[in-house]
């Protein structure tokens, strides 16, 4: 029983400290492999805690989230990533300095909106959702910093992992919301490849800037 | 019945989607769409229990989804005549399969009585019509398709983590499983959860499900999926989707209400409902002039009316969420009347692509064909709200109740009002009446013109004469939501 706070938290912590550095890195393929160590730390974590709360459910959230985010889909993206030869670090909107700051700034807020209005709250899931807030907040925080196009879906995808890190940190939550979550990824990341080849195929480039078909014609 | 009503359209999505030429898929979509709407009739008879049924809200919007999934997969037949050669064989049959994925997964987000599947079903609508806004491949389409993706899943996100924190938050009144998921038992608790939680739960919902409905400061996937997705598809099956997402709103509105108005420690819901509303009324009022594109421009409109909608759920009190309800449904009619007249006037001008919808192209619309002409300014006159419109009933019931409760607000809704009236108003004349471009020849109406006659017919009878029925129904609903 003692383990089992500070090992959830470490875990969530790492998971955290991932999507940070997802933030920070510029080369696709790098982040990339951020993407699937926080996916392997996050069904770690979900078999901890499915050991933890004696939920059979939770396993299988640990099996999908090892099968799918953690082995298929990065496979997927480094192979797209071979095609269109992007090895080059992609553009970001603002400088990387700049946005890590913001991030620092957006987990400040994911922990002060939480912490205190959970204070009812087992404490176990407390701090686990602050974490899963800012992994949360700080995938979308990536979408909004690149350019690229794959570069946008990964921090989609990360932003996947905060919910399901909130999830399963909710004690006995049915298993609706994880199996759904796990499976459209894999459906949106599938019609999300489809998208890639045609956007490459109509621009030339993965380089998001170049999309702006409707405001030249005008509206 | 209920479950048919959803699975069928969305098992019926995968031979759609594998087989048949596109007039065999677009006349099965069409059975299936008259199969749903039966079923979601046969719902008020037999609106089933448990995980998936239908509540009155469900019951009567329900309806409205599907009668306008059958409308427009009617006029999708016709609609087909012209536009096949656009579109390979293949896109035609994703299209089709995506018609009924969004018709069954709106149904879903309806009727389910939990809220992880109200999520799911939001999800899965999605991302079927992310799909089918990419369809005609071109440098736009694909434009628009990825701000939805992109907006999309970041409202999508945040929904699902609002619906976590509902969870926790009626730990304390429900413990876990899944009673603490069902809108019925949260209903119930409502003052026993966790205030704190909930208001947090609910300010992540508005902007998640707020996305979905095109609220500011997330609307802007919405004017470009209407103008550049396969014209039938991404307008008129939209309008129910709005639905969907207001209706997920006023329902988590009324759990934080329930538990402020019992003592509870959750913030009330209006002022944040109030201010996205009028928010998004304002920019859709500054956002109609310069529009070029003619389904842009009334994109800019559904942004304008789920923000009278968002509005009177924050006003609160039964008359104006019974006020919020009839503008939905309303608007649902008149919206989707007015996309697919538009269709058909594009069509009169020789091509329903997308970019083919400009004010300059559709102008005297008159000229090449009188009834179609007639009723595309009927649609357009009925969504400024003046009289005789249906909508004019609903603003009217949404201002009254606005002064009554909270007077500070009534100004700026007026104004907003009145903004968004007057571009619509001022393109009225110039599309109906005005000089057509050159060598336009006048051509024969379409018979499923008829449809969106019906359905501005229908709007009418709603608003004024609505039958009794009716009534009891949906001010039973506005009474246990408010």
């Amino acid at each position: 029983m003692s383990l089992t706070f500070p090992l959830a938290h470490l875990m969530g912590g790492i998971i955290l400290v991932f999507a940070f550095s997802l933030l920070s890195q510029r080369r696709l393929a790098a982040m990339i492999t951020i993407y699937q160590i926080q996916a392997f730390v996050l069904s770690a974590a979900a078999f901890w805690q499915g050991y933890a709360q004696h939920e059979v459910n939770l396993y299988l959230t640990g099996l999908i989230t090892l099968v799918i985010k953690a082995i298929l889909l990065p496979i997927g993206l480094r192979q797209i990533v071979l095609r269109f030869n992007m090895i080059r670090a992609v553009e970001t909107a603002m400088p990387v300095v700049l946005s890590m700051i913001v991030g620092v700034g957006l987990i400040g807020v994911a922990v002060l909106v939480v912490l205190p209005s959970t204070m009812s709250a087992v404490s176990l899931t407390r701090e686990d959702l602050a974490i899963a807030l800012s992994v949360v907040l700080l995938g979308l925080m990536v979408m909004v910093t690149r350019r690229n196009a794959l570069a946008q879906i990964l921090g989609f995808l990360s932003t996947e992992n905060g919910l399901v890190l909130a999830a399963i940190g909710m004690p006995g939550m049915p298993f609706v919301a994880e199996f759904s979550v796990a499976l459209l990824v894999l459906l949106a990341f599938l019609v999300v490849g489809v998208f890639l080849f045609r956007i490459r195929e109509h621009f030339d480039t993965l380089d998001l800037t170049g999309i702006e078909e409707i405001e030249r014609r005008g509206r | 019945m209920i479950l048919v009503a959803i699975f069928l359209p969305l098992l019926a999505a995968l031979p759609l989607g594998l087989m048949g030429t596109p007039s065999q898929g677009a006349l099965v979509n069409a059975v299936l769409s008259g199969i749903v709407f039966i079923l979601t009739l046969v719902a008020f008879a037999a609106p089933g229990s448990g995980l998936v049924h239908a509540d009155e809200l469900g019951l009567v919007f329900g309806g409205v989804t599907g009668f306008t999934g059958l409308t427009t997969a009617v006029a999708n037949i016709f609609y087909l005549r012209e536009a096949e050669p656009r579109l390979s064989l293949r896109r035609w049959r994703v299209y089709h399969a995506m018609c009924q994925v969004v018709l069954g997964s709106t149904l879903l987000g309806l009727y389910a009585d939990n809220i992880g599947l109200l999520w799911a079903a939001v999800e899965g609508a999605t991302i079927a019509a992310t799909l089918a806004v990419s369809m005609p491949r071109t440098p736009s389409a694909l434009e628009a398709a990825w701000k939805y993706f992109i907006l999309g899943g970041v409202g999508i996100g945040l929904a699902l983590f609002g619906t976590m924190l509902v969870y926790l938050a009626a730990q304390p009144a429900l413990g876990p499983g899944f009673s603490a998921m069902s809108f019925t038992a949260l209903a119930a608790h409502a003052p026993g959860m966790d205030g704190s939680l909930l208001t947090l739960a609910f300010v992540l919902i508005l902007f998640g499900y707020g996305t979905k409905a095109a609220l500011v400061p997330l609307h802007g996937w919405l004017p470009d999926a209407y103008a550049e997705g396969p014209a039938p598809l991404t307008t008129s099956l939209s309008g129910p989707l709005l639905n969907v997402a207001l209706i997920a709103i006023l329902r988590f509105r009324h759990l934080l209400e329930a538990n402020y108005a019992s003592g509870g420690t959750a913030l009330p819901p209006g002022p944040f409902l109030l201010t996205l509303g009028l928010a998004s009324l304002f920019l859709a009022a500054f956002s109609f002039s310069r529009r070029r594109d003619a389904r842009r421009f009334f994109g800019f409109s559904s942004i304008e009316h789920s923000g009278i909608a968002a509005f009177a759920f924050g006003v609160g009190g039964a008359a104006a969420i019974f006020g919020g309800l009839l503008h939905m449904l309303l608007h649902t009619l008149i919206k989707s009347a007015l996309l697919q007249v538009l269709i058909r006037a594009a069509a009169l001008r020789g091509s329903t692509a997308p970019g083919h919808y400009g004010f300059s192209h559709l102008r005297g619309l008159i000229h090449s064909n009188k009834y179609t002409a007639l009723v595309l300014g009927a649609a357009m006159f009925a969504l400024t709200g003046l009289p005789p419109s249906g909508l004019f009933a609903s603003e009217f019931i949404i201002i009254s109740q606005t002064i009554q409760r909270s007077p500070w607000a009534s100004l700026p809704l007026g104004l907003g009002l009145l903004l968004c009236a007057i571009p619509i108003l001022r393109n009225f004349g110039p599309l109906v009446f005005g000089h057509a471009p050159v060598r336009m020849k006048p051509s024969k109406a379409t018979p499923e013109t008829h449809l969106v006659t019906l359905h501005l017919a229908l709007s009418v009878v709603l608003a004024f004469a609505m039958p009794p029925m009716l009534v009891g129904l949906l001010s039973h609903v506005a009474e246990a939501l408010k």
